[in-house]
């Protein structure tokens, strides 16, 4: 196991998630299969991508595509704890605006 | 000049400046990253406004200036101070060009373009060997490598390169990451704005999560030609969908980019004006003049057109809904910068100065108006006038609020100076800044360079001692030159000051003696005598110096603070320092005022510095001075001062005024109330008049005198310091002995 | 401002007009006269701006006697002076017929109204230049460097003042500068 479930937090349905590895084309077939089951059992879904060290398309076309599920089966997925590596590829992509999730980034400026 | 290149030249002394800031800071030490990519982003900046305008001569010399400060921001050369030098010399030299570029001339002259030469050699120390920079040097255009085949249709706005790669679905599994590319593409060039694809990506049951299925639409700035661009994806080119459209692409070659790609057309179309590919005018008048419905899906729905782009795209199932909000989510935040960033006008200063004129004639006649409805009595008609007398004020305020600038970037020029001027005196000198933001009139802030610039260099030049006397003296090896500005009671305050030698009192007395500007026997205190440098033709300077020796003396600057209504102090303790204190009106042209008169005649005291009112309770004493509260309060009658006859009033009341602290009275026959007034100034033959500090209209036509309340207590007080000090002082070398005349006592 | 009207019955309308004839083919200057303590001076018509009524005057303290003060033209605040107490320290006495004659003094780049006051104006002249004496060396109890020449009147001389020297803005206001130290203005150091 890559990931841990958190405990729920309360709410029937609403689950925290954290990816303690990588989202590289690595493991990537296994974390989409994590992933997606872990949204099947959930309606609401918080993934931490705190421990996130590296991610690279794989990873990219991994979370745009738990995106577009948790759309289709009308589930909320959200985001959250971007590591820096998440937060540099994903505005790195412009894909902040898609996902929609707060996220902190650095006062730098891409230029 | 064109307004194009108008703004250019504008934006680029701005940029520049902030350039040589950042440069500067970043010789300081420590600064950040953050620092180097502004003053990269600024030269990239300029370097693109030089393209946009077709500047040659400018976008060529800027290029290079750019590739090194782009290899010094990737961490490639380190920071030196010989880098920080020649990068400083080439923001003076763009500078140059820029000016140039003004006086019209097609090309640098001689010497200008010799400077360049021996800059660019500099440069090429830290240069790139890619030949790149060499493609530049001889200032000629970079060619663009590919010609663009026209096929109809116009060209497009953007001035960028558009790459859009679909990578092949292998990539991944091959051991490549096709982000890589991506970001080794930066080296080349700027991602001015990215979208990234996912729509070949089947859903979650089909979807391999080995296999790549993204696709990018970039637009890239560079000069790098197309082939350099191909060379980037050169790994994974055999099994990558790449399409490059080099800047000034007609539009139809992205309509068939749009046709070739396995997109939905529509959804591509948003998507390169989304990013600024494409206008919608562009998009849509292409779309039109190709006239071609088939080879867009437009799905034959006439009403398509005309319905937001976001609902057919979700009727089409093209998108699922939440990706279209958060799309039109980012639009909106788009536009929103946008429209922040169009809120700033540039106006030009000239057109605001009149307005500000008009703004004063209105106040005039308005007051003019409101006084004509008080004597009509009309009751509603007062009304109303009150009314349009308060907007007036409010119309006021804002006009001046325009013109309020803050002091910062002119202190932040003298960064330079110190640098420069320390350098080559081989001192060591910071300049420390406080109080930039604190802000005044426009007007002012303009006049005030020369006298900043001449007690800056001052300071550098006479005041901070060589690094062996401030060793002796047991002060720190840096000096410190100090400018600082502040708000109080309606002045602004300017502060110069040094941590060096101070004034050397005796030599100023001694030279004051010997230009006959004082008596040999005058008594006088520190400060006075620290105060004649400000007299004419006074220098201390032992040895003439190319930095302020330059036959202006601290009378100049004297007189060009007075030209602005403020005064100039100078506060030094020797071998500690000095400090120049200017003190300044907020602004020039409107102030608001309290009508005082005096037998038939009327004054307006500036509203700022009066703090209260009171009867005046006669004294038997004779003395001028009276008990506020406990306090000494000494006043003057402005009825001997000026000398105006008529029978004194039974009742007189006493204006209290306050200037940096010093507290006094205006003995006045009635108050009138406050009023706001515009400043006429009284012209050429009243240059001399000290105590009255300009004119204005009243409503009545008449004309009315602005006190000039510090300069009326300097001379209430020296002519009191006579009155006091038995011994001759201070008279002119031919001067009247007048001393015993000068009795300040009442009538009464 | 209904204070101030237009003095124009002596006066051809070539004054209120936007282009005076000044010279004409044989070299005769046109002259404002006008009299001060009953003695008659002129002054070049190219430097009368326009004549108004006395009145309205704001006295600017601090100043010489011959600075009679400030007046309002149209918004502008122009200084007025005053020549009898210029020339000869005797201040004019204002009667009916006391006028302000507004002039334009040009000084390098720099243009000055300035107001001076007379007794009563009375005619705009053509001097020839043939009837136009070099000033007397003294005499005429004013500077000489004050007077242009002496003009021949219906037998009589006027003063033709030149005005550049009369209304010297740098002098004036050097004067004004040492003013305060004079003995009559006791309590004031400048």
């Amino acid at each position: 196991m890559t990931h841990t479930q958190a405990p729920s937090a309360g709410a029937a349905g609403a689950a925290a998630l954290a990816v303690t590895d990588d989202m590289t084309v690595y493991s990537a077939r296994a974390r989409k299969e994590e992933l997606l089951s872990a949204l099947a059992a959930s309606t609401e879904l918080e993934l931490d991508l705190s421990a996130v060290t590296a991610i690279d398309v794989a990873g990219v076309q991994l979370l745009i595509l738990l995106k577009r599920e948790a759309a289709a089966q009308g589930k909320t997925l959200r985001f959250s704890n971007h590591s820096p590596a998440v937060v540099e590829t994903i505005d790195f992509c412009n894909l902040a605006g898609p996902f929609g999730d707060p996220m902190l980034i650095a006062a730098h400026s891409a230029g | 000049m064109d307004e194009l290149t108008a703004t250019f030249i504008d934006e680029s002394r701005t940029l520049l400046a902030a350039m040589e800031g950042g440069l500067l800071q970043l010789e300081q030490a420590d600064a950040g990253d953050d620092n180097v990519g502004g003053i990269f982003r600024a030269a990239h900046t300029i370097k693109g406004g030089a393209g946009v305008i077709e500047c040659r001569f400018i976008e060529a010399f800027t290029h290079i200036v750019e590739n090194v400060l782009d290899r010094v921001r990737a961490g490639d050369i380190p920071v030196s101070p010989g880098l920080v030098s020649v990068m400083l010399a080439c923001c003076d030299h763009i500078g140059a060009l820029l000016g140039v570029l003004v006086a019209g001339q097609p090309a640098p002259p001689q010497e200008v373009a010799a400077e360049g030469d021996a800059l660019r050699a500099q440069l090429g120390q830290w240069g790139d060997d890619d030949g790149q920079a060499a493609d530049c040097a001889d200032g000629s255009t970079v060619p663009l490598s590919e010609a663009v085949t026209a096929s109809g249709g116009g060209v497009v706005s953007s001035d960028a390169w558009h790459i859009s790669v679909r990578f092949g679905t292998d990539v991944l599994r091959m051991g490549m990451d096709p982000l890589s590319f991506l970001r080794y593409l930066t080296t080349l060039g700027e991602i001015v704005t990215i979208e990234t694809l996912a729509d070949a990506m089947p859903d979650a049951a089909e979807m391999d999560a080995e296999s790549c299925y993204l696709g990018f639409e970039i637009r890239f700035q560079t000069r790098a030609g197309k082939a350099e661009i191909e060379r980037v994806f050169d790994f994974c080119r055999d099994d990558c969908a790449l399409h490059i459209l080099p800047p000034q692409s007609k539009c139809s070659d992205y309509l068939q980019l749009i046709q070739e790609l396995p997109e939905d057309a529509m959804r591509l179309g948003e998507i390169l004006v989304r990013i600024g590919a494409l206008t919608q005018a562009e998009l849509d008048a292409g779309l039109a003049a190709q006239a071609q419905p088939t080879s867009v899906e437009f799905d034959g729905d006439e009403s398509g057109a005309r319905a937001p782009l976001g609902e057919i795209l979700v009727g089409q199932q093209a998108v699922r809904q939440e990706v279209v909000d958060a799309a039109v989510l980012k639009q909106a935040t788009v536009k929103d910068r946008k429209i922040a960033e169009s809120r700033m006008v540039r106006i030009q200063a000239d057109k605001l100065d009149q307005l500000i004129d008009l703004v004063g004639e209105l106040v005039i006649s308005g007051a003019s108006t409101h006084l004509f409805a008080q004597r009509s009595g009309l009751s509603e008609l007062m009304e109303s006038t009150s009314v349009l007398s308060r907007l007036v004020e409010s119309i006021r305020d804002a006009a001046l609020q325009l013109r309020m600038v803050q002091i910062g970037e002119t202190f932040n020029r003298f960064n330079r100076v110190v640098r420069d001027a320390s350098r080559e005196l081989g001192k060591d000198i910071r300049l420390a800044i406080t109080g930039g933001d604190t802000e005044l009139d426009k007007s002012v802030v303009e006049k005030l360079g020369d006298p900043l610039m001449h007690l800056v260099r001052n300071a550098v030049d006479h005041g901070i001692e060589p690094a062996a006397v401030r060793a002796e003296r047991g002060k720190p090896h840096q000096g410190t030159v100090r400018l600082n500005a502040y708000h109080d009671s309606g002045s602004i305050v300017i502060e110069v000051g040094d941590d060096g030698g101070g004034l050397a009192i005796e030599r100023i007395r001694a030279k004051a003696i010997a230009r006959g500007l004082i008596a040999e026997d005058a008594v006088m205190s520190g400060a006075e005598i620290s105060n004649l440098i400000f007299e004419a033709g006074f220098s201390t300077a032992e040895q003439v110096t190319n930095l302020s020796g330059r036959g202006v003396g601290m009378d100049v600057v004297r007189r060009d603070i007075q030209a602005l209504r403020g005064t100039i102090e100078v506060r030094s303790t020797e071998g500690v320092g000095a400090a120049f204190c200017i003190r300044l009106p907020l602004t020039l042209a409107i102030i608001d005022g309290f009508l005082v008169g005096v037998g038939s005649a009327t004054y307006v005291v500036p509203l700022d510095s009066v703090v209260e009112c009171i009867e005046l309770q006669e004294t038997t004493t004779g003395r001028n001075y009276l008990n506020l509260r406990g306090e000494v309060l000494p006043f003057v009658r402005l009825r001997e001062m000026f000398e105006i006859g008529g029978d004194v009033p039974a009742r007189q009341n006493v204006v209290v005024v306050q200037h940096a602290g010093q507290k006094a009275g205006l003995v006045v026959d009635r108050l009138l109330g406050e009023f706001q007034t515009v400043i006429k100034p009284l012209g050429a033959l009243f240059q001399h008049l000290r105590g009255i500090g300009g004119s204005t209209i009243l409503g009545s036509g008449e004309v009315a005198l602005i006190l000039d309340v510090p300069a009326l207590l300097a001379l209430v007080t020296s002519a009191e310091e006579k009155l006091v000090s038995p011994a001759p002082s201070r008279g002119r070398p031919s001067g009247t002995p007048d001393s015993q005349h000068l009795i300040l006592q009442p009538s009464e | 401002m209904s204070s101030i009207l237009q003095v124009r019955q002596a006066v051809p309308a070539v004054l209120a007009g936007s282009q005076p004839v000044v010279r004409d083919d044989a070299g005769s200057l046109q002259y404002l006269t006008f009299s001060l303590n009953s003695e008659m001076f002129a002054v070049g018509i190219l430097n009368v701006k326009e004549i108004i009524e006395y009145g309205g005057l704001t006295q600017v303290p601090m100043m010489p006697a011959f600075i009679r003060g400030v007046i309002n033209l149209r918004g502008a605040v122009v200084p007025v002076i005053d020549l009898s107490a210029r020339f000869a320290n005797e201040t004019t006495r204002i009667s009916k017929r006391t006028c302000i004659v507004i002039m334009e003094v040009v000084e390098g780049e720099v243009r000055h109204d300035i107001g001076i006051m007379v007794d009563m104006v009375s005619e705009v002249l053509e001097i020839p230049a043939a009837d136009i004496e070099p000033p007397p060396s003294f005499g005429a109890r004013i500077r000489a460097d004050f007077i242009d020449g002496m003009g021949k009147v219906a037998g009589k001389f006027v003063i033709l003042l030149n005005i550049a020297k009369v209304l010297s803005t740098e002098e004036i206001s050097t004067l004004a500068a040492v003013y305060p130290g004079d003995a009559r203005n006791p309590h004031l150091d400048g």
